[in-house]
Order: structure tokens, then C-alpha cells, then sequence
């Protein structure tokens, strides 16, 4: 078992050395560096195109952008080997720091999106699979396939317009009066109710979307086992319907259900650029996005670095978890 | 079926094999029998079907030119005012808080109601949206497939030389693989549609495909892996054809099937992260496009929540359109990817 980890955990290290490579080089051929849009907007350009060179160079030279592409590249490796994520050309400040700010914020959005997902996945998988044909697995699946094909940003304008800006429902003058003020955003531990509201939103139309393909293949994989002959045993026994599905079936269905939702884990924290756009969230999705408009180089380099890492070993973490579960993984 | 016709059918000249038939019959019998087999796959199809002919014939389907501004004569004028004012200018001052008494022209119709002219309504800007959205199916449709070609030819070639030579290529390709997966997919798409100053569609999908690669070098490699021990694939090298040759006219023919299948299912995909980069305002401002009405309805406020309302509907069509179509055919062709 540790050979296996530590072999996967070395795999890795290339892996993260290819992102930060790639990076470094596709934020470089950006058109339209920082200093020529931070000169433009601050000061007026001088009208001798020396004096403006000059002025360009100054700025390039005190931001350290004025070494060729490859000498860069490799002050750029040498400093992440020890740790220093770069500067922030805007704040000055360490490029990580804004990731850190923003994280308990996307960290909170995702946690809640994770759940909403399980809640909704778990019990509509089992109920489909075990109600097979009837009218109650039709409607639940022609859910899962609405709640997959349906863009997740706009289940939450339209929750957001419905619910939270108080539009009265179709044919009726009922509103939901749920408000919410979108101007202060609170962590759960600041203020948890006008918190849990504002993250309601986004984590039920994020959650939806994930649960529905989650859905699908708990679905699935239920049906699979539910054929299986150690069922047949289980209901031979006279066990009741509740121990035959839990402890059985749905012990060995949540298998390849754990690695999807684990994969799902992975992409919550890139995952979330569009709701905190939409829910104006300062997590971790908002900040990149200005970073990049912004052409604030180091910050993206170290915030996409650093959500490649944690990828990376949430996957790992997905299959160690996996042969744990099963062994047969391991020993193959 | 071809083990079925018998030396009987062959004497009376009877042709019994699907196969015997003329093309167009063939194809058509294969139609039929998909549609009633799978009636959701069918209907994935008709969808896909309607969007195509939305695109293809939208100056026709579409009641209006989608740029054109519609405006209406000022309901609020009142020309006798207007006359007096014309010979005394202090009526105005009378009426100052009724500016619009004095306007005599046209104003625009923004986020006006569904009716008998507009059947959907009109956006915030006075345009139809009916004919809109009939438009906006043209810049889906061609980047959900063009982006979903790319990925396919692409990823094809990678994961079969991926698979086929095995080694240190295989290693190579893989960990480059990792490294696309562990990317965030919309943090890399935002990095690369702002390499050119304006994004245009072409490079937009260009970009969506090159993201969506390492998916298919995945699902093509461990196909070729299994295709590659199969004993014609040994019959060949056994009669000395070479690997471009074996790669060429005995593998990819016979991994068609999932390529297909990922091909189909990935459009939806596509169409939904195109939609999510014309939301966030990361898209070609130039074109049509359902994702960037629906920010635009939602920008709109509340008064009319139609507009965001009928965008999300339309894309929510289309990639169920492709999602069930793709399930359907993975369930014909290829059973072993289900639950993928």
C-alpha cells in the first residue's frame, strides 16, 4: 500500500512541473501585458514615442518583465522551488495571498454544492433503481436528464430573478421574498443565516447539475448489482428490503459512484468561476477571473498552480480511497 | 442478419441479408429500427433535426432580421399640445413632468411581452427575440460540433499512437494527459481565448477542442490496448504489414465505436461551455449567442425574466438534443461505456 502511494505521488511531480510550465508560457504570449494597460489607465502617455518607450521600460524593468522569456522561465521554476509564488503586480503582495482569502469562500460554496449533490444523487439513484419501470423512476429519470442537459448558470439566474429579486411566480401573484443582499458576502462562521441563504442559490443549481450525472450511474450500477447472486441470498435469507438494499446493493453500487463524486470534488474549486461571477462571491473563482482581465500574471500562474496541485491529489486521494474499497484495484 | 439466409434464398435469388440490399434502403431500415428501439434516442434526434434546420434555414424560419430595432410611434403624445407649444413654449413648462407629451416620433419597444408580432417577445435592446434565438443556433451548433471534430481527430490520432506504441511515447502522452486533466477545464479556456485581443468563434472553438483532447487520448488509448492483442491484428503483422498500416486499416476501423459515441455525447458539452464563456463575458462579442442573452436578461432585471427565461430553454433543447442521441448510440454500438 505505501509503495503504491508513494509511486503514485512521484507520478504526480511531473505532472505539476507540465502545468506550471505550461503556465508560465501561455500567460506570456497574452497580448497586452499588465504594464502597457496599468500606463494607459493611470497616466497620460507621453506624446514622444521615446519618452512613452521609456516609461514602458521603467515599469517592465521594476516588475522584473524585462529579462528574455527563458531567463524568466527558469528565475520562475527556481523561485516555486522555494516556495515563492511570485509577486502580485497589483497588490504587491505575495501572489498566493489573494488564493487564500477567496478560498474559505469557494471552499464553502463547494462543501455545500458537494452536498446538495449526495442528497439529491443518492436517494433518487436508489428509489429509480429499486423502482424500476415504474411512473415514479420515469419522472426521476426524465429529472436526471433535464437537470444534466440544463446549463447550471442559468437554473441560477432563473432561481436568482424567481427568488431572490422577488419575481411573482407564472400565472400566480405569489413571490418569494427571500432577500438577500448582494452586496455583503458572509462566511458561515460571520453570519450564518445570511450566509447559508446567499449560498443556497448557487449550491442548488451546482449541486443539481452534479447529482444528475451521479444519479444516473448510481442508477445504473444498482441495477447491475441488484441482479447479482449474492441479492438473490440476501432475500433468500428473508432479509428485509431495507438491509437487502443498504447493506448489500448500495455497499457495492457506491464503488465506481465514489470515484465520480471524487473527480466532482476536484472540479468544485475551478468549477465555481461562474456562480461567484453571478453571485458576486469573492472566492477563489472571482479573483482568477479578474486576475486574468487584469493581466496580473503571477497571481494566475499561482492560483491555477496551485488548483491543479489540489487535483492532482484528490485524485490520488480518490484512488488510494478506491483500493481501499476494493482491493482487487491494487493487487491488478 | 447474413448467418441467416439460407442456400434456398440464394437459389430463388431472394436477397435476405440487410447487407445485399441497396444503400438508401439499408440506411433506412437501420433509421427505422433505431427509432423504435430507442424511442428517447429518436426523439434526441428529431430535436438535433429541428436545431440543424433552425440553423441552416434561419432567414426563413426567423420572422425578423435579428439586428433589426423595432420602435413604435410615442403612445403618449399629444399632439395638441404639441401644436400649442409650437406658438407658446411656456406649456412646456406647464407639463415639465411630462416630457413625453412633446415627443413626436418613435421609441424603442425593449423587454416588451410575447404577442401575435413578436411571438417571443423582444430583448432589452428592441430586437425580436424569436429571431434571435433562431440565430443563436447557428454559433452553437458550430462550435459545439466543430469544437467536438477537433477534439475527435485530434485525440484519435494521440490516443492511437498513444496505445499502439506503448513505451516511453505512451509515457509521455499520458503524463502530458494528466497534466490537461488536472487543469481546471474553464480557467484554461479563459487563459487561451485571451490570447487574441478579440476572441472570434473560429479560435473560441479551436479552444474548446484542444481542452476537450485529453478525454478522448483516454477513451481511445484503452480501446487500442484491447483492440491490439486481437488475433487479426496478429494476421497482419504475421503478413508483414507495417504499422502505419495496421495502425490505419485494422485498429481504427474497429474502434470507431466509441469514437462515435464521444463524438456525439461531447457536442452537448460544448455547446454548454461555449454558453458558459458567452455569460461570463469571455465570448465573441460579435455573434448571436444564447449564453450572452441569458446574462443579458438576467442584467435586464426583473421586470422581464422571459428573455433569460426562452435562451435557457433553447440551449437546455439543444444539448439534451445530442445527450440523448449519444446515449441512445453508445447503447446500440458500444455497451461496454455505460455509466460513463
Amino acid at each position: 500500500m505505501g509503495t503504491y502511494i508513494l509511486r503514485r505521488a512521484l507520478i504526480n511531480i511531473p505532472v505539476i512541473w507540465m502545468v506550471a510550465t505550461v503556465v508560465f508560457f501561455a500567460t506570456s504570449v497574452l497580448p497586452g501585458d499588465y504594464v502597457a494597460q496599468r500606463i494607459a489607465a493611470q497616466n497620460p502617455i507621453p506624446d514622444n514615442p521615446e519618452l512613452a518607450q521609456q516609461q514602458l521600460d521603467a515599469v517592465r524593468e521594476d516588475l522584473g518583465l524585462d529579462d528574455p522569456v527563458g531567463v524568466r522561465y527558469l528565475q520562475y521554476m527556481g523561485n516555486l522551488l522555494q516556495g515563492d509564488f511570485g509577486t502580485s503586480f497589483e497588490t504587491r503582495e505575495n501572489a498566493i495571498k489573494g488564493f487564500m482569502d477567496g478560498f474559505p469562500y469557494t471552499l464553502q460554496l463547494g462543501i455545500m454544492t458537494l452536498i446538495v449533490a449526495t442528497m439529491t444523487a443518492i436517494p433518487i439513484g436508489i428509489l429509480s433503481a429499486i423502482r424500476q419501470d415504474t411512473i415514479s423512476d420515469y419522472v426521476l429519470r426524465v429529472f436526471s436528464i433535464i437537470a444534466l442537459a440544463a446549463p447550471n448558470f442559468w437554473v441560477a439566474t432563473m432561481l436568482l430573478l424567481y427568488v431572490i429579486r422577488g419575481i411573482p411566480l407564472p400565472f400566480t401573484d405569489a413571490e418569494i421574498g427571500w432577500t438577500i443582499d448582494l452586496t455583503s458576502q458572509a462566511l458561515i462562521w460571520e453570519d450564518p443565516i445570511t450566509s447559508l441563504k446567499l449560498f443556497a442559490i448557487p449550491a442548488i443549481a451546482g449541486g443539481i447539475a452534479a447529482g444528475a450525472g451521479v444519479m444516473r450511474l448510481l442508477r445504473s450500477q444498482m441495477l447491475e448489482v441488484l441482479r447479482a447472486d449474492y441479492i438473490r441470498t440476501a432475500w433468500a435469507k428473508g432479509m428485509r428490503e431495507r438491509s437487502v438494499v443498504v447493506r448489500h446493493a448500495l455497499k457495492n453500487a457506491m464503488i465506481p459512484v465514489l470515484t465520480v463524486l471524487g473527480l466532482q470534488i476536484a472540479g468544485l474549486i475551478g468549477g465555481s468561476v461562474v456562480f461567484e461571477f453571478l453571485f458576486n462571491i469573492p472566492g477563489v473563482g472571482n479573483r482568477i477571473l479578474r486576475s486574468i482581465t487584469a493581466r496580473d500574471v503571477p497571481v494566475v500562474q499561482a492560483f491555477i498552480l496551485v488548483i491543479a496541485t489540489f487535483v492532482v491529489f484528490v485524485n490520488l486521494a480518490v484512488d488510494v480511497a478506491y483500493s481501499i474499497v476494493d482491493p482487487r484495484i491494487r493487487f491488478s | 442478419m447474413a448467418s441467416e439466409s439460407t442456400a434456398t434464398d440464394l437459389v430463388l435469388g431472394v436477397p435476405k441479408s440487410n447487407s445485399d440490399r441497396p444503400f438508401p434502403l439499408r440506411a433506412t431500415r437501420a433509421v427505422g429500427h433505431f427509432m423504435v428501439s430507442k424511442p428517447l434516442g429518436g426523439f434526441g434526434i428529431v430535436i438535433i433535426l429541428i436545431i440543424v434546420a433552425m440553423a441552416v434555414f434561419a432567414p426563413w424560419v426567423s420572422r425578423y432580421d435579428p439586428e433589426q430595432l423595432f420602435s413604435k410611434p410615442n403612445p403618449d403624445f399629444r399632439p395638441d399640445l404639441y401644436e400649442q407649444s409650437l406658438t407658446n413654449p411656456l406649456i412646456k413648462l406647464q407639463y415639465a413632468d411630462h416630457p413625453e407629451y412633446f415627443i413626436n416620433g418613435e421609441i424603442a419597444r425593449p423587454l416588451e411581452s410575447p404577442s401575435r408580432e413578436h411571438w417571443l417577445g423582444t430583448d432589452r435592446f428592441s430586437h425580436d427575440l424569436y429571431s434571435r434565438i433562431i440565430y443563436g443556433a447557428r454559433l452553437s451548433l458550430f462550435v459545439g460540433i466543430g469544437a467536438s471534430i477537433i477534439a475527435m481527430l485530434l485525440g484519435t490520432f494521440f490516443g492511437v499512437i498513444s496505445g499502439f506504441f506503448g513505451g516511453w511515447v505512451d509515457m509521455v502522452l499520458q503524463r502530458t494527459t494528466d497534466a490537461m486533466l488536472a487543469f481546471p477545464s474553464l480557467i484554461l479556456l479563459l487563459l487561451f481565448v485571451q490570447v487574441l485581443e478579440q476572441p472570434n468563434k473560429y479560435f473560441i472553438t479551436v479552444a474548446l477542442g484542444i481542452v476537450g483532447i485529453s478525454q478522448v487520448i483516454r477513451i481511445t488509448r484503452a480501446s487500442v490496448l484491447a483492440t491490439r492483442e486481437e488475433v487479426y491484428v496478429l494476421a497482419a503483422r504475421s503478413i508483414g504489414a507495417s504499422n502505419h498500416r495496421v495502425m490505419l486499416r485494422h485498429i481504427l476501423p474497429n474502434i470507431m465505436a466509441p469514437i462515435i459515441v464521444i463524438f456525439t455525447i461531447t457536442i452537448g458539452a460544448y455547446i454548454l461551455a461555449e454558453a458558459g464563456l458567452q455569460f461570463i463575458g469571455f465570448g465573441d462579442p460579435t455573434e448571436i449567442s444564447w449564453g450572452k442573452m441569458i446574462n443579458e436578461g438576467r442584467s435586464s432585471g426583473t421586470a422581464k425574466p422571459l428573455m433569460a427565461l426562452f435562451c435557457g430553454i433553447a440551449i437546455t433543447l439543444a444539448v439534451l438534443g445530442f445527450n440523448l442521441a449519444g446515449d441512445a448510440l453508445r447503447d446500440e454500438l458500444d455497451p461496454r461505456l455505460r455509466g460513463r
